[in-house]
Order: structure tokens, then sequence, then C-alpha cells
């Protein structure tokens, strides 16, 4: 039973086994990438409050759903690097975080061009998604951060699988910090936050296959990193070694 | 049972002693202590002169003025905390010690609050005064940032432990710990700034302290996992 578990430490398994799935998940977020922007961007009917600008949270919502699932992914390739010492946990957490802080910077951006049309301000501190948004992206710039600054390789993957636990505790607490912190500062709220309009299922369907098309695109990138990663660190190996003197 | 009774005491004796020990060595080298202190007062000297000097404005501001302070004052006093033992060594005969290292990093934290968080809790009244905050929220600024200052410590030595290796360590250290500090800020400048609208802080309080038994708990425990991963 535990034979697939040791088997997903081997960095060489991994880069046999993702090089089958590749082609499958590319061909899949491509079409779901496609028919989401497609349709989302440019055959959506209007909301009846948001006009076209709707439009623009169907990639939001999918992108800032996405960035959510960073810290625990980090959570659990930290545990798995810090517990069963894989050097393949670390490769994906090393990309994880960069991949992590674009999605998160991708979530604030798409959120402040729908608010400058929205809200009619760019950035909106009485937002507290907004704001804890902001700091994760700081809690993972911070791991980044760290692995740069750290040379030996085993070091860092280690510290910064501990860094990459505590930040996951802490963008919890700090998420319902800020929640607080926005209920007692409620001075001028620009908008209600109300996305619950009478629109038709189109607008949900959208978003679906968008979130779905963004998971898929996460997917693909983090494989294509992690790959590039293994080649990298295994150079010296005879797999990495063969597989360059064959093609 | 004689064993382990035996056992019990000297950890107790290990911590008592990191304490004894860090605390001595911080009275000897007073500019640790001192200048994180003296940045602490000149930044909040600074806010006045870069914002306003009516005291309307600065009743508004100063909590936060104050908070915003300590934390930055701590970033700076941090960066003495494992440093010095690693460039010595003692920090490596402190992890091949054979007692808990949870204690031993708890003891180095607290002496390192007692020496740079505590100094600058007396003195916050004193600069609240002069940033007009009214009287009666000084004891709650003063509990706050009793409460703070050392959840502060803990988190703070975390980061230290794992960037203790690094040379030139610059302002890593702000950039791993200042996102972590929000949570406590926040409750922090809340406490006051309810006493100054005349609600209760003590909500705010209780939750700080909640905050500070959680991390007396569970701090230790990664500073300690960060030293060991620091320390070859």
């Amino acid at each position: 039973m535990w034979l697939w578990f040791s088997k997903l430490g081997s960095p060489k398994w991994f880069y046999e086994l993702s090089g089958k799935w590749l082609p499958w998940l590319i061909a899949a977020m491509v079409v779901f990438m496609t028919v989401g922007l497609v349709w989302g961007l440019l055959f959506l009917p209007p909301d009846y409050q948001q006009g076209f600008t709707s439009r623009i949270l169907i990639v939001h919502v999918a992108v800032a759903g996405t960035s959510l699932a960073f810290f625990p992914l980090l959570l659990v390739s930290g545990t798995i690097t810090l517990v069963w010492r894989m050097k393949l946990a670390d490769m994906v957490a090393k990309n994880a975080a960069i991949l992590g802080a674009w999605f998160s910077f991708i979530t604030l951006a798409t959120g402040s061009l729908w608010g400058s049309v929205m809200w009619g301000t760019w950035w909106e501190w009485t937002d507290s998604r907004l704001v804890s948004m902001l700091f994760q992206l700081f809690l993972l710039l911070g791991v980044i951060s760290l692995r740069s600054a750290l040379e030996d390789s085993e070091t860092a993957a280690k510290a910064c699988a501990l860094l990459s636990i505590v930040g996951c505790i802490n963008v919890v607490i700090i998420k319902y910090s800020v929640e607080w912190w926005n209920t007692l500062h409620q001075v001028s709220s620009p908008v209600s936050m109300d996305t619950q309009s009478p629109n038709g299922p189109e607008f949900w369907i959208a978003t679906l296959i968008m979130i779905v098309a963004v998971y898929l695109f996460l997917s693909v990138s983090l494989i294509l990193s992690t790959r590039n990663e293994i080649l990298e660190r295994e150079r010296k190996s005879q797999w990495v070694q063969d597989l360059v003197s064959k093609s | 049972m004689e064993a382990m009774s035996e056992k019990q005491t000297t950890t107790s004796a290990a911590f008592l002693a990191t304490l004894k020990r860090d605390l001595l060595i911080a009275f000897k080298k007073k500019n640790d202590i001192v200048n994180p202190f003296m940045f602490f007062i000149i930044v909040v000297s600074l806010f006045p002169i870069g914002i306003s000097p009516e005291s309307d404005r600065l009743t508004e501001i100063a909590a936060g003025v104050i908070w915003i302070s300590v934390l930055l004052a701590s970033m700076l006093s941090m960066d003495n905390l494992y440093r010095a033992d690693f460039e010595d060594g003692s920090l490596e005969q402190l992890l091949l010690s054979p007692h808990p290292l949870f204690f031993l990093v708890l003891a180095k934290n607290i002496s390192h609050w007692l020496v740079s968080g505590l100094p600058v809790v007396l003195v916050s009244p004193l600069l609240a005064y002069m940033l007009a905050l009214p009287e009666e929220a000084y004891l709650i600024l003063v509990l706050s940032l009793l409460l703070g200052t050392p959840i502060m410590s803990l988190i703070g030595s975390i980061a230290v432990a794992l960037t203790v290796g690094l040379g030139s360590r610059g302002l890593i250290l702000a950039v791993i710990t200042l996102p972590m500090s929000v949570p406590v800020l926040i409750f922090g400048t809340l406490a006051v700034q309810s006493t100054l609208n005349s609600q209760s802080p003590l909500g705010y309080l209780s939750l700080m302290l909640v905050m500070l038994s959680v991390s007396v708990s569970l701090a230790p425990l990664a500073s300690a996992a960060a030293l060991k991963i620091s320390v070859n």
C-alpha cells in the first residue's frame, strides 16, 4: 500500500508519469480556457446591474478561488518535506510559492480593474478580501525571498517548509482578524458586495468553466515548472543524462 | 523515580541558567538594548513633525503610530537574538544539550522580551502623552503592548532562527515577520480605539491573551525546529 507513496517521492517516476499526463491536461486546459474566455468575455449577456463589467468577474473569481489553494498546497508539501524528506515535495513547493504570488497578484489586479469601474476606486481598504489577499501576497513573497537568500538547497527546502506551515496558520488568523477589523471600520462602504443578482445561469456556468480552466492551468504550470526543477536538480543522475543524450 | 526528578530539576535549572546568561550578556552589551529603544522613541517623535502637530489629529493616530513603531523597533532588536550565539558556537551547544530545546528557546525569548519589549511598554505612556492620547486610554495601551510585544518576540524568533545562518540578512527578517504581525496590530490598536470611543476593550485584550498563550505554546516549537534546520 505504501509503495505508491514511496514511488511518489522519486523524481524520475514523477517525471515519467507527468509526461504521460501532460498532453491530456494541456488539451483539457486549452478547451476549457478557450470556451471560458471566449464565451465569458465576448458573448455573455451583461449583468442587469453591472453591465459588461461583470465579465471581468468571471476571470477574477476563478483566479481568486484558485489562489486560495496555494497555502494549503504549501502546507501539505511543507509537511511532506519536513516529515518524509521527499525531494519532490520541495520542488513542487518552490514553484507553488512563485505561482501563488503571481496568482495573488493577478487576483488583486483583476479585482481592482473591476473595482475601478464598479466601486469607482482601484483600492478599497474596507473590503477585507482585498486586504487579506494583499497580505497573502506578502507572506508568499517572504517565502520566496527566504529561499533565494539561503544558498544550501537542503536547508532552504526545510526552512521554506517550516515558514510555509507557519504562514498557512498565520494567513487564516490574518483573514479573520482583517474581517473583524473591517466590520468595525464600516465608515463608508462604497457598495454592497452582493453579487447574487438575478442573472441567468449562464454567468455561473461560465464562472464554473473558468474555475476548472484556471485549476487546469495551475496544474499544468506547476507540473511543467516542477519537471524543469527535476531536470535541473537531478542533472548529474544517469537517467537525466540518458534523456538528454537521446533527444 | 530519582532519575526522573533529577532530570526535571535540571531542565528548570537549564531554563533559568539560559535566562540568566542572556540577561547578563544583554546588560554587558548595552548598545543592543539601547539602540532599538532609541529608534522607537525617535520614530514616534517624527510622526507629529511629518503629519501634523494638532492634538486632535495626533489623538486619532496615536495608537497606530506607537504600535507600528513598536513593530519596527522589535525588528531591529530581534536581529541579535541568536546571531552572537551562532557566531561563537554557543548555539550549537544549546542544540546539543539534553534538555528540551523548547524551554531553552522560550528562556531566550523571555530574556529578549525583558530587555527589548518591556522598556518599550514602560515608556509608552510618556509617548502616548506626547501624541495627545487621552488619559483613560493609557492603561489599555500599556496592557495591549504588554500582551502584544511578547507575541512579536515569539513570532520574530522563528524568522530569526530561520535566517541565522545568513551572512547578510538585511531586511529579510522584516519581510517575513511584518506581514505576520497584522493580527497583533489590529487587536492592539482596536483595543485603544474602542476605549477612545468609550466601548469596552476587554474583548480585544482577551483575544490578544489567546494569541499570546497560543504563541507561547507553539512558537518556541517552531523556533526550535528552525534552529535545528539552520544549524547543521
